[in-house]
């Protein structure tokens, strides 16, 4: 099975003319991804490798029936193109770009809640299911198909793990890059449940790091929830928390949320195995097999 | 200012943030910043005794470290800011110094507009017990804080502001002045991009007046493309010099530890948190971080290694590249150039995964043994501890 995207997603490519989308529509056409359509305000009517570009999200989705679309635009931009995905009825908007402003975030999650749409990122390398369907920019080199579902808030911990338990011979199920920034579209307590009832997800490894309580609320469901084994590592125990001089921080987090130790915690009662670095992740995996 | 992943937001010193709050219609005290001392009897002709003084720096809790003083005349408040500029507190330069009009203060509310990362939103925080023991509040006293999620696609209404009135049972005659300090305070919130923006404390002075006594400021990094007057400040700010100089180069430079010999590098920052933790765990300490981001070329490789060693401190460079964008031989290619340029007594320890990881190692093979290779990041770590134990 996999979860959110395979062999049959029919995606978008907002800013598929530009440098960046260019390139990276090859490597998904390549990889197999079904890329029907891109989007470039003012370019509709040209083509990128065969796919027809145009004008808006709304018009692409009309005719090609398209249920996912990822976003190759730059930061100031991705507000506004996750805006019209939505509001297109776009099924899964996936958002890439670095630096993209908080406040614009904010704005993008509280629509999309509101929607029937499901945003990734931004600050995301994409989704892939190996051997089906890639939507991102990640070296699809180092995954293969198997049973490991991944869902990481860090890029470079994720292709770690990845390459590594390829190596061993071990392929994933999904790999989702929820993305390091403040205000995720979706996180992991969103991709839970659909990893937890996929046939071909054996076991779900989650990639936190320290900050926000998006590994403790986790914790809460998977403690009643998930029957798959369920390994995490949490990054950042030894870095400096993004503080902040005012005292509105430690007023909000006054119960301790947010630290690696209070993340591992709540996920170890909850049953998950604590790894203690990527390769201790494939390791205990290793044994499982 | 910097902080791993997440977000990387851009601290305004008080003067900063109340200048901000004044713009939008929030009342200040009468006051001037001040770099030099001889400047203060001119720039505090229009002001009235006593004064306030207060130190402009990038820390919290300077009032109970000196950092804030009163004076009665004109020539004592000299004399202070004389003293105060060039002071260290909390290991921090004076540089700029506040002079107020000092008020007479009744009673001291808090009030900040934070985003609240649990609900996505941002919340308002007050208490009617604001000051400089708030954080303890929070604490002994949950209820004496009350703190409202505010739906962005709504806005701050009316209402909250009567909640909190009524909650803690405050004089109506303040409501009007109060609802106008939230609501610009919101608005500054949006329009500047704000994380954070704090009024502690929300005075109420003899006069019966509301007033902003201290401001403590976060903008999103991020949006500051469309804030031409933070960058503007940020420029004008004395930052860390190895910060600036990575910063020329798209790294982002990361000081943790001022004791720490070693400094991590990778191209994401995960990893290097990854890294900092396997490093801590054999008891070593960690100095600072250098995050690449992608694609780094040997130039800019080579400039990375250079800033890191400007810091004479540090003595270990531990590097782990899991090349996607990032190109395994560029790295080495960098580090060879770098070491060319007359760097001596120096360990590298460099961990290469990726595209073009065989010419990679070939390079650093041919560089000496300064340069220690490593197969994984725990192989890493465990020759980065032999060779500070030799």
């Amino acid at each position: 099975m996999s979860i959110l995207i395979d062999e049959n997603t029919k995606l978008i490519i907002q800013g598929i003319t530009g440098r960046e989308g260019t390139f990276h529509s090859e490597r998904m056409l390549s990889y197999g991804t079904k890329v029907v359509a891109g989007v470039t305000p003012g370019k509709g009517g040209q083509d990128v490798f065969g796919v027809p570009v145009f004008d808006t999200v709304r018009q692409a989705g009309e005719a090609t029936g398209a249920n996912a679309s990822v976003l190759f635009v730059p930061a100031k931009f991705t507000a506004e193109g996750a805006y019209e995905a939505i509001d297109a009825g776009i099924g899964l908007v996936i958002t890439i770009a670095e630096h993209v402003p908080v406040h614009d975030m904010m704005g993008v999650y509280h629509l999309a809640k509101k929607s029937s749409s499901l945003v990734i990122g931004p600050n995301s390398f994409g989704v892939i299911s190996p051997g089906k369907s890639k939507a991102g920019f990640m070296h699809d080199s180092i995954f293969t198909r198997g049973g490991v579902g991944i869902m990481s808030r860090s890029a470079t911990n994720c292709y770690e793990t990845v390459f590594l338990l390829t190596n061993e011979g071990i392929g994933q199920s999904t790999v989702i890059g929820i993305g390091g920034d403040m205000i995720p579209g979706s996180t992991f307590i969103d991709f839970l449940p659909m990893f937890g009832s996929d046939s071909q997800t054996k076991i779900i490894v989650m990639i936190g790091e320290i900050g926000g309580s998006d590994e403790e609320i986790a914790a809460g469901y998977i403690r009643s929830h998930i029957n798959k084994p369920v390994i995490a590592l949490i990054a950042g125990k030894n870095s400096p928390r993004g503080t902040s001089m005012g005292h509105a921080g430690a007023i909000v987090s006054a119960d301790g949320t947010g630290s690696a130790e209070n993340k591992e915690e709540k996920l170890r009662q909850s049953g998950v195995i604590i790894a203690e670095s990527t390769e201790h992740i494939v390791q205990v995996i290793k044994e499982m097999q | 200012m910097m902080s791993f992943g997440v977000m990387r937001k851009m601290k305004l010193l008080e003067y900063k943030g109340k200048e901000l709050l004044k713009g939008c219609g929030i009342p200040i005290q009468k006051g001037v910043v001040v770099d030099s001392a001889k400047d203060v009897p001119g720039a505090i002709k229009d002001l009235k005794a006593p004064y306030v003084l207060k130190v402009q720096i990038m820390a919290g809790g300077r009032g109970k470290v000196g950092g804030i003083k009163f004076a009665d005349t004109a020539e004592d408040a000299q004399k202070i800011c004389s003293e105060m500029l060039g002071m260290k507190i909390k290991n921090i330069v004076v540089k700029k110094v506040l002079i107020a009009q000092k008020v007479d203060v009744l009673n001291e509310w808090y009030l900040s507009v934070i985003l609240d990362r649990l609900n996505k939103c941002p919340m308002v925080i007050f208490s009617p017990l604001g000051g400089v023991d708030i954080e303890e509040t929070a604490k002994t006293r949950p209820d004496k804080i009350a703190k409202s999620a505010i739906n962005p696609l709504l806005g701050v209404k009316d209402y909250t502001a009567r909640y909190i009135f009524k909650k803690y049972n405050l004089d109506n005659a303040y409501f009007e002045q109060f609802l106008v300090v939230l609501k610009n305070l919101y608005k500054l919130f949006n329009d500047y991009d704000a994380t954070l923006l704090e009024i502690n404390p929300l005075a109420i002075t003899g006069g019966g007046e509301l007033l902003a006594i201290d401001c403590k400021a976060d903008i999103d990094d991020s949006s500051l493309y469309r804030h031409a007057d933070i960058l503007e400040f940020r420029e004008s700010l004395d930052e860390n010099e190895l910060i600036v100089s990575a910063r020329k180069f798209n790294f982002l430079y990361i000081p943790i530890d001022d004791s720490g010999d070693i400094t991590v590098v990778s191209n994401g920052s995960g990893m290097l948190m990854s890294c900092i933790d396997l490093i801590t765990k054999i008891g070593a300490k960690v100095g600072a971080a250098l995050d690449l981001g992608g694609g780094a070329t040997s130039d800019r490789i080579a400039e990375a290694v250079k800033i890191i060693f400007s810091n004479q401190k540090t003595k270990y460079l531990f590097i782990s590249i899991f090349g996607g964008i990032t190109r395994c031989d560029e790295v080495a290619a960098g580090v060879k150039l770098a070491l060319q340029s007359g760097l001596k007594g120096k360990t590298i320890v460099i961990r290469l995964e990726g595209t073009n990881k065989a010419a990679a190692l070939e390079i650093l093979a041919s560089i000496g043994d300064s340069v220690i290779p490593a197969d994984s990041i725990s192989d890493g770590v465990k020759k980065l501890k032999s060779r500070r134990n030799d």
